[in-house]
This record gives C-alpha cells, sequence and structure tokens, in this order.
C-alpha cells in the first residue's frame, strides 16, 4: 500500500495511462518512433521519416488519391470474391468424393507453388491488358489455398456428430445447417483470412505490371521518380485499408461465431 | 407375458470390404418387452454396437426381420433415443441448446421444450449449467447432458452403448444409480450395451449374452435380483461372477484356460 503511494506522482500517472492503452496501439507507436528515429540518419530518398510521408500523402490531390483506392479495392474485391467461389468449391468436391479429391489435389499443389507472377503474365498475354484479365490472374492464383483449407475442413467434418443428429431424427437441412456447416465455418473464416492477403498483394503486382491506374500503378510510378516518401504513404493506405477490413469485419464476425471455443493454453 | 416391443429375426448384418466380408452378427433373434432394462453384455468386436445401430436406423442394409411396436422398423411410430458412448454434444451450442437441437429435429411442440429441457437437465443434476458449453463440463457432466438430451424427447425406448465405459468408476457408478432411478421414474424401455459383466448384473432385468465372430446370441439370463438393488450388493456380485462362469464353460473351457 504504502510503496505504490511513496513513488512520484509522474510514474504514477505512466502506470496508470500504461494500463489503459490496448498493447496494439503500443506496438504501433514504437514502431513509428523507430522508424523517426531511424529517419534522422537517412535521406529522404532512402527513408522519410513519418511526419515528411504524412506529409507527402497530403501533397497529392485527394480526389486522385480516392480513384486509385476504389480501383484497388475494386480489383481485391473481385478477385477475392471469384477466389473465395472456386476455393470453396474445389474444396468441397475434394473434400466429399474421394475420386474427386485424387483427380484434383495435385492441380491444387501446382496452382499453389506456382508464382503468382506467371498466371498474372499468362492472363495478360491471353485476355490482353485489361479488367478482366486482372480478376482472373488475381483469383487463379489465389484460390488454391483456400481450397486445401475447405477441403481439410470438410474432410475433419466429425461423423460421429451427424449420426447423432439422424439418430434424433434430424432431416437432411438440419443435418447440413446446425451440424455439418459449424463444423467448416472455422475454415472459411480461416480462408478468407490468407485469401484477403494473397489477393491484395497479387493485386498490386499486377497493377504494377500492366494497369494504368490503382495503388500498384501509385507505387511504380513514384518508385520511378524516386520519391519514397510517396511510396511509403501509398503503401501504408492500403495497409491501412486492408488491415480495417480484417478488424473491423473479420475479427468480429470470428469472435461472434466462435464464443464457444476454449482458449487454447500450451 | 405380453406381445414384445421389440422383436428381431434371424437378423444378420455383413460387412463389404475390399479384403473381402466380414459377418458381424449372424441369425440373431430376440424380444424386448415395454418397460424392460435389458442388457446386451458381449465381448468388444461381438457386434454389440451393430446391433443398436440398426435399431437405432443408423444401417439399414441387414437381413431379417425387426419389428417394433408391431410393424417394420422403417415403418415404425415408437420413438428412440440413443446415448453413445461418447457424449456427442454439439460443442458451439450451450447444454440447454444441444437439448433444444434434438427437440427441434422431431419438430415437438416449442411451448413444452422449455419445462422439458428443465425437468430433464435437473434430473440428471446438471441444474445450473444450462447455459455452458460442453468442454466446460467434466466427461462425467458431459455424459449426463447427453442423457438428458436422449429424455427430453420423451423416447419410448432408449439405446445405450456403453454409456459409462469411457468415464472414471466413482462417476460411473453414481450415474448408473441414477440411471436405474430415471428408469423406475419414467418407465422407459432400455436396450444397454456392455462389455462390464458387473454392471449387466446391477442394471438389467434381463441379459442377453453375445458370442463373437460371427456375433450371436448365445445365452439368455433373467436377474432375479429385487430392486431397488444396491451396487455393493453380494447378491449381484455373485450373479456377476456365476454369469462369467457359466459363459466361459458355454463357449469351450480349454479355449479360455490356454
Amino acid at each position: 500500500m504504502s510503496a505504490i503511494n511513496e513513488q512520484p506522482l509522474f510514474w504514477q500517472w505512466l502506470a496508470a495511462l500504461n494500463e489503459k492503452i490496448p498493447n496494439r496501439l503500443k506496438s504501433v507507436l514504437l514502431f513509428i518512433l523507430v522508424w523517426w528515429f531511424l529517419s534522422l540518419f537517412m535521406s529522404v530518398n532512402v527513408l522519410p521519416g513519418p511526419l515528411a510521408t504524412v506529409k507527402a500523402f497530403l501533397r497529392n490531390d485527394m480526389g486522385d488519391v480516392f480513384f486509385h483506392v476504389r480501383m484497388t479495392m475494386q480489383r481485391i474485391g473481385m478477385g477475392f470474391f471469384f477466389a473465395m467461389v472456386i476455393g470453396i468449391i474445389v474444396g468441397i468436391l475434394m473434400g466429399v468424393s474421394r475420386t474427386l479429391e485424387t483427380w484434383l489435389d495435385m492441380w491444387v499443389m501446382i496452382v499453389l507453388s506456382t508464382p503468382g507472377l506467371v498466371f498474372v503474365i499468362l492472363s495478360f498475354i491471353w485476355f490482353g491488358m485489361n479488367e478482366f484479365a486482372t480478376v482472373v490472374a488475381i483469383s487463379i492464383a489465389s484460390f488454391p489455398s483456400i481450397a486445401i483449407n475447405v477441403w481439410q475442413g470438410v474432410k475433419g467434418v466429425d461423423g460421429k456428430l451427424v449420426d447423432m443428429a439422424r439418430v434424433f431424427g434430424a432431416s437432411p437441412q438440419i443435418r447440413l445447417k446446425q451440424v455439418i456447416l459449424p463444423q467448416i465455418y472455422p475454415y472459411f473464416i480461416a480462408s478468407a483470412r490468407i485469401c484477403l492477403g494473397i489477393t491484395w498483394k497479387l493485386t498490386a503486382l499486377v497493377e504494377l505490371l500492366g494497369r494504368s491506374n490503382g495503388v500498384g500503378y501509385q507505387l511504380n510510378y513514384w518508385f520511378q521518380l524516386y520519391e519514397m516518401d510517396q511510396v511509403i504513404a501509398w503503401t501504408g493506405l492500403l495497409l491501412i485499408i486492408v488491415l480495417s477490413i480484417e478488424m473491423l469485419i473479420l475479427n468480429p464476425l470470428e469472435k461472434k461465431l466462435f464464443a464457444w471455443r476454449p482458449e487454447v493454453r500450451l | 407375458m405380453s406381445k414384445p416391443l421389440i422383436k428381431i429375426r434371424d437378423l444378420s448384418k455383413v460387412f463389404t470390404q475390399k479384403s473381402g466380408c466380414l459377418t458381424a452378427i449372424e441369425n440373431v433373434n430376440m424380444d424386448v418387452f415395454d418397460k424392460e432394462f435389458v442388457c446386451i453384455l458381449g465381448p468388444s468386436g461381438c457386434g454389440k454396437s451393430t446391433l443398436l445401430n440398426i435399431l437405432a436406423r443408423l444401417d439399414g442394409a441387414y437381413e431379417g426381420s425387426v419389428e417394433v411396436g408391431g410393424v417394420a422398423l422403417r415403418s415404425t411410430k415408437i420413438r428412440m433415443a440413443y446415448v453413445f458412448q461418447d457424449p456427442r454434444l454439439l460443442p458451439w451450442l450451450t447444454v440447454e441448446q444441444n437439448l433444444r437441437f434434438v427437440i427441434n429435429c422431431l419438430g415437438i411442440d416449442k411451448g413444452l421444450s422449455d419445462t422439458k429441457v428443465r425437468t430433464y437437465l435437473e434430473m440428471v443434476g446438471l441444474r445450473g449449467f444450462e447455459h455452458s458449453f460442453p468442454y466446460q463440463l467434466s466427461g462425467g457432466m458431459q455424459q449426463r447432458a447427453s442423457i438428458a438430451r436422449a429424455l427430453c424427447i420423451n423416447p419410448d425406448i432408449l439405446l445405450m452403448d456403453e454409456p459409462f465405459s469411457g468415464l472414471d468408476e466413482i462417476t460411473a457408478r453414481s450415474l448408473r444409480r441414477e440411471l436405474t432411478r430415471i428408469w423406475q421414474e419414467t418407465e422407459k424401455t432400455i436396450i444397454f450395451v456392455t462389455h462390464n459383466w458387473y454392471e449387466a448384473s446391477y442394471l438389467a432385468d434381463r441379459i442377453l449374452i453375445m458370442n463373437q465372430r460371427p456375433g450371436n446370441i448365445a445365452k439368455e439370463v433373467t436377474v432375479d435380483i429385487d430392486r431397488p438393488r444396491s451396487y455393493e450388493d453380494p447378491r449381484v456380485f455373485e450373479f456377476s461372477s456365476r454369469l462369467v462362469q457359466d459363459f466361459l464353460s458355454l463357449i469351450g473351457g480349454d479355449d479360455v484356460a490356454r
């Protein structure tokens, strides 16, 4: 009791503040601090500081920024959507049928192992440098990780629980909706996460290679001009957007769906 | 005696695998009467669970005839519930929701379900755990929940497949005692599969002993110990050891002596 009171007021205040700030925010603040510190020793063309980056970003025309971000988000969205659709269908087919599994598993692994860049190049050559080719390349390159996740999820469905439901007279619909799908949901969420990560990286690459707008295009443009502050600013912008999707949509969804799961202790 | 509730005649089940055919049970004949507590006793792999799965309509590919309530098994209106060896609760539902799940499966009136859920959870001693998830309960409590789930649809027949064999002896004992109490209270017909001779002698009105490969009913005995029985009753002990002796001599002593 007295030990705490004897500490200087400032330290007490700091300890209280420390408790209030979430760890995530602290780690971001620490990162910005280190970034700022390092930037003191480097030229603006190599590593601009946080403030310089923000200033550089604000020099852009905001209508322009909005346009490029919108184009990128459209591509990420379309790529994500089709990758999820293909991945879920292929994954379910492979999980349900042993025959289809042996027909498809090698190809899923091949597509997974092929660098995304290859699909981007092939797609541009075959379909031309257009939005269609872009979405094709992104969805083809991203679907295997979803397929593999869903495939494992379907194979892992506990047949004993399904039997239980049958014994108690559950209709096929109830068995699917209330017994089988809840067992696969975690795999859907996990694959959505991975998919989002892959699609946005690929989108940036596609835009850099063959589109005349979007964040990837901007990155290339500023890189050509050696304006590092703009390169970092655009990267940061995209990061913030993707992280927001993760934290505002996927995370709460997961918390809501899987409240029943025990915490894992190692 | 009155007409049997379950009548099984010449029941056989063959599993066809790549490596050949495996006859799980062959020419099983048995009757189970209303409100009777029957134990099916036998060593592992004698086809006890196969028999129970056929009765539970999990397995429709068999030969022979199975009648329940006077009509063929597939068209019977007699309601059956199953208590598995493992609790098989849906892990994403609370205990209460697990009970509601099976009530909804059968489309039973939802207004009634509230009181039913509460009544049966109380009966198995899970009052206060309605909103717990299965992982928060011990193995014994999960099995209690699974018994409550089976009871809450008010079945005519309760099928139980070694429900206590995965539990520690103390928990198993208290659950056995409660099961006999619940059985007397609710007047269900129970078919209880076990490999535990003592458990069978303590619980059953009648014991059907199964032989191995191919499984069939080798012997049928009536347990003439009056209820309520105590688990430590020397008569139960005597009965079960006599049962083992009889069975060993039945299947040929030298095979066992070796």
